[in-house]
């Protein structure tokens, strides 16, 4: 299966006592001192007036680190735009190394630590690719569509990393709106393990 | 999976039209990745197909200490010139008249968050843009916006821009009549329009319903239509008052009548010969007075005006030009539901605050339109697909941009008003406050845009943020003052038509650049932007809010009853106006208060380009700085002269004023230039314009030949009008004083 324009993964704060304001000069110190290997970053942009929605983006070249707080659940969302690999395979493996990295530098920040902390027990994930991932309902007539195909293919995926009880759930939401899926994960294990297991399986 | 694209999916769904031009446009990507089209023709053809660029697409960021290279894949290949192929850059998407479908916000949307960061901003001209797209999306992006009827085609570049029209046009109460079937007529006849193509700028047509409200704003367009009707033979007879040459941009220009009624079958040929007088005597080489307003005001409205009909005569006769005046009778908006009355239903008391700012009741018994207050213009494509269902169940297609940078929902039934605001409150777009104080206009400024100089979002947000805390207790008299801010001088933000204004500059203090706003009063929104405000001072961004408090304390204190802003500004002349904001032109050092020089919503170091080596700061000031100050008191000078009438005494101080501001920055090099004028424009001229210091990296020499153009023509018998642009004038080339001597670095100093 080929990777979707656009793969976005959103691990949720179990605690956030910061104001959002303060991840804008984290953000721009990440860029000067270039702290995401393998990603340029390039700005830093405020949405935080729009309420409910994403507050502050780190725009970089390859992907892009959320602040979000859509649907009243804050979380880190990871928007991997570009050079992901050529399978959907590769992309998750490539999407959730840097999202679990951007996890990882936020909760060890000089100014954020102590303040934030992300779970690893439950994540959003979208792909962004209406064209191969369209998020059409099933048809019934027992011929598998893409989603579903995806939906076999990410499970697996995050089975092998995040624990055999692991389970992905399709959001039944608007046809209009990506392709989503919600990770149920109770036996998770941390950050540096799941990066680990990431690392051994690229 | 197979290689089926975009193209192939909706190749039903596309304008047979539009999607050619959409492959044409992506063979030019692929000739221009070949090196087989020249950088600036590919820059000039992305621009006419919306494509524009972004801040730091040269491949070049300051980080707050320095500048450094963004390390893009291919830096030797680019999509104009100093613009790398790989850097994101914006989408412009045309939205003529401002009027947009529910099946159009859904595609929005879609091409939001795949291509761009999921963010669409409305822009005061009704136009939607997208930031943080990659150019090779932008084909697939333009097929999706086809398939719904959405072009970008000459939404940039030296084409017509998008057709503005007001957003109440059909339902408003003081209308002569609907000027949209005319607008958009306007706008599908020179879309691609042979005459339209050989422009040497931009051009920027709007449609007004009445005379008396803000509604299109033609005052400050290129090209404005003014709905009129007039008894001909006995009957009444449609038509517009056509206005031409208005703008704002560096110095803005209020349109001049080219006609007093033109006939609605006139208006597209009529358009047709000012397209082709403007391609053809308009300026191609100098784009800085290569607006069609230099152009009316070199030969005058009646030279113009006499073209125009000489031109018109010439013209071979085109059916379009009145074809679409068949389908007038039958253009109707078609309402969603019947229409209803609240009956005096008691809402709570956020919804009663809701209905008094973003309720308009239409001419139409039991309808109403509503305004979905956009903070700084932006929504989610989240907010907007759910924005298109509430406009489904409420208003079917009645969804219009607007220039104040919110979306309308029109024939709302009255009595749906209750649910609606609690359906828009749900997707947190209930924000109550539409038109007034807080609801602020900007431009992009800094956040994304190349010539942003100071963050007009960044503080558009801060006074939205401070002044929504206190919206219930502001007096009455200053709610509904209008607040605009752009980030340079260019006026994207409208600031000359706002009772208070904001533009971007910035002030050196020691060795340190300090974001600044220059602050505008008086200029007025109504009348279609009837008069324009003038810049009174200065100010460090970080004290804006202040300055609001301190300007908006005292008209509450000081205004008559009834008196309006801009009467008050008006009558306390603006040497007391200046007055007000003079405690705050007091520049602290860096040490004193290092927040001074960061901007709002961004803690990098104002531009630490500046800083000097081994100057002892806060010690010693420039001698440049001693003598730019007087440069800048006879420019205000300059300004009372004109509260006063006297526009040859405002002339000679605006133009005095350039002078010493250009001795200013001679003498950082030569000391001992002397005071005659004639000596310092001829140093100023050899030393910094011919040697491209004084240049700015965009306007070019514009600044300077201002001064060179008023010492080499001095104007015998200069009236307001041309005073007032002189002035501005000379406002310019002293901030371009400023720049170039911090880029220069003068190295003169004096002990204080």
């Amino acid at each position: 299966m080929i990777a979707p324009q656009r793969l976005c993964v959103k691990f949720y704060f179990e605690e956030l006592s910061v104001d959002v304001d303060t991840f804008i000069p984290v953000f721009h110190r990440w860029i000067r001192e270039d702290v995401v290997s393998n990603e340029m970053l390039l700005d830093v942009a405020d949405y935080k007036h729009i309420l409910d929605g994403p507050a502050i983006f780190l725009i970089g070249h390859e992907a892009d680190y959320v602040v979000d707080f859509t649907d009243g659940k804050p979380g880190l969302l990871y928007v991997r735009k570009r050079d992901a690999g050529p399978s959907l395979s590769d992309a998750l493996g490539t999407t959730l190394t840097q999202a679990l990295n951007g996890v990882k530098l936020a909760e060890n920040d000089v100014e954020l630590a102590g303040k934030l902390k992300l779970r690893t027990d439950g994540a959003t994930i979208v792909l962004l690719d209406r064209l191969s991932y369209p998020n059409a309902s099933s048809n019934g007539d027992g011929v598998s569509s893409a989603a579903d195909a995806a939906q076999a293919q990410l499970a697996e995926n995050l089975t092998a990393l995040f624990g055999s009880d692991a389970t992905l759930t399709r959001v039944a939401n608007d046809e209009r709106e990506p392709l989503t899926f919600e990770l149920n994960a109770p036996s998770a294990p941390n950050v540096d393990t799941l990066l680990s297991q990431l690392e051994s399986v690229n | 999976m197979s290689n089926i694209g975009w193209k192939d999916v909706l190749s039903d769904d596309m304008p047979v039209e539009l999607a050619h031009e959409i492959d044409i446009f992506e063979g030019q990507m692929e000739l221009m990745g070949q090196g087989k089209l020249d950088e600036k023709v590919f820059a000039e053809t992305r621009l006419r197909r919306g494509v524009y660029g972004q801040r730091y697409d040269n491949g070049q960021r300051h980080d707050g200490f320095e500048s450094r290279e963004l390390a893009f894949e291919e830096l030797e290949r680019f999509k104009g010139p100093d613009t790398l192929w790989h850097a994101p850059g914006m989408q412009r998407i045309k939205v003529p008249s401002g009027g947009l479908t529910p099946k159009q916000l859904d595609v929005l949307a879609q091409v939001a968050d795949e291509y761009s960061d999921g963010i669409l901003h409305i822009t005061t001209r009704q136009d939607i843009q997208l930031h943080f797209v990659h150019i090779e999306d932008t084909p697939d992006m333009m097929r999706r916006l086809a398939s719904v009827g959405i072009t970008t085609r000459e939404a940039c570049g030296n084409s017509v821009r998008n057709v503005t029209c007001c957003h109440l046009a059909g339902v408003c109460r003081t209308e002569a009549f609907d000027a949209t079937p005319y607008s958009n007529a306007f706008a599908d006849f020179l879309l691609g329009h042979d005459d339209v193509q050989d422009f040497g700028r931009k051009f920027k047509p709007a449609f007004s319903g009445c005379e008396s409200e803000a509604c299109g704003l033609v005052m400050m367009h290129d090209l404005g239509y003014l709905a009129q009707i007039q008894e001909v033979d006995g009957k009444p007879k449609r038509g517009f008052k056509v206005f031409v040459g208005g703008g704002l941009g560096t110095v803005p220009h209020q349109a001049k009548v080219l006609s007093e009624f033109t006939p609605e079958e006139e208006i597209l040929p009529q358009a047709q010969a000012v397209s082709r007088v403007f391609a053809r005597l308009g300026e191609k080489r100098n784009r800085n007075r290569a607006r069609i307003k230099f152009l009316v005001a070199k030969v005058g409205i009646e030279e113009f005006r006499r073209l125009v009909e000489e031109e018109r005569k010439t013209l071979p006769h085109d059916d379009r030009w009145t074809a679409y005046l068949d389908t007038l009778p039958h253009y109707e908006e078609k309402p969603t539901r019947p229409p209803t009355f609240l009956n005096g239903q008691v809402g709570s008391s956020e919804f009663n605050q809701w209905f008094e700012t973003n309720v308009y009741s239409q001419r139409q018994d039991g309808y109403s339109v509503v305004t979905v207050n956009l903070p700084l213009g932006d929504l989610t494509s989240k907010q907007t697909w759910e924005l298109a269902d509430v406009a489904r169940k409420y208003v079917g297609d009645n969804v219009r941009s607007t220039v104040e940078q919110n979306i309308v929902l029109r024939w709302v039934s009255d009595s749906d008003l209750p649910n609606l605001y609690e359906e828009l409150k749900a997707i947190g777009l209930g924000d109550a406050g539409a038109g007034t104080i807080v609801d602020i206009t900007a431009c992009p400024g800094t956040d994304t845009c190349k010539l942003g100089i100071a963050s007009s979002r960044g503080l558009a947000g801060e006074l939205r943020t401070r002044l929504t805390v206190k919206s219930a207790s502001l007096p009455d008299a200053i709610k509904d003052l209008k607040i605009k801010i752009s980030g340079c001088f260019n006026s994207c933000g409208q600031h000359h038509v706002s009772d208070i204004g904001f533009f971007g500059n910035s002030r050196r203090s020691g060795n340190f650049k300090m974001p600044h706003f220059q602050v505008v009063l008086g200029g007025m929104w109504r009348e279609n932007a009837g008069s324009y405000g003038l810049a009174v001072g200065a100010v460090p961004s970080k004290t804006v809010p202040e300055v609001v408090d301190v300007i908006t304390n005292r008209y509450v204190e000081e205004r008559s009853k009834g008196e309006t802003f801009q009467e008050w500004i008006g009558r306390i002349g603006k040497k007391e106006a200046r007055s007000m904001i003079q405690p705050f032109m007091k520049l602290p050092d860096f040490e004193q208060q290092p927040e001074f020089f960061s901007d709002w919503g961004d803690p990098r170091v104002f531009s630490l380009g500046d800083i000097g080596i081994g100057e002892c700061a806060g010690e010693v000031v420039s001698l440049f700085s001693m003598e730019i100050s007087p440069a800048e008191s006879e420019a205000f000078e300059a300004q009372v002269a004109l509260d006063e009438n006297d526009p040859a005494r405002a002339d000679a101080m605006a133009y005095s004023s350039m002078v010493k501001a250009a001795r200013a920055l001679v003498r950082t090099q030569f000391l001992d230039v002397g005071d005659s004028p004639d000596r310092i424009v001829e140093e100023f001229k050899s030393r910094f314009f011919d040697t491209e210091l004084f240049f700015d990296q965009y306007a070019k020499g514009k600044f300077g030949q201002y001064l060179l153009d008023r010492h080499n023509n001095p104007n015998p018998n200069p009236d307001n009008d041309s005073a007032h642009r002189l002035i501005e004038e000379a406002l310019l080339f002293i901030e371009a004083t400023h720049v170039c001597e911090s880029k220069v670095g003068g190295n003169v100093l004096i002990e204080i």
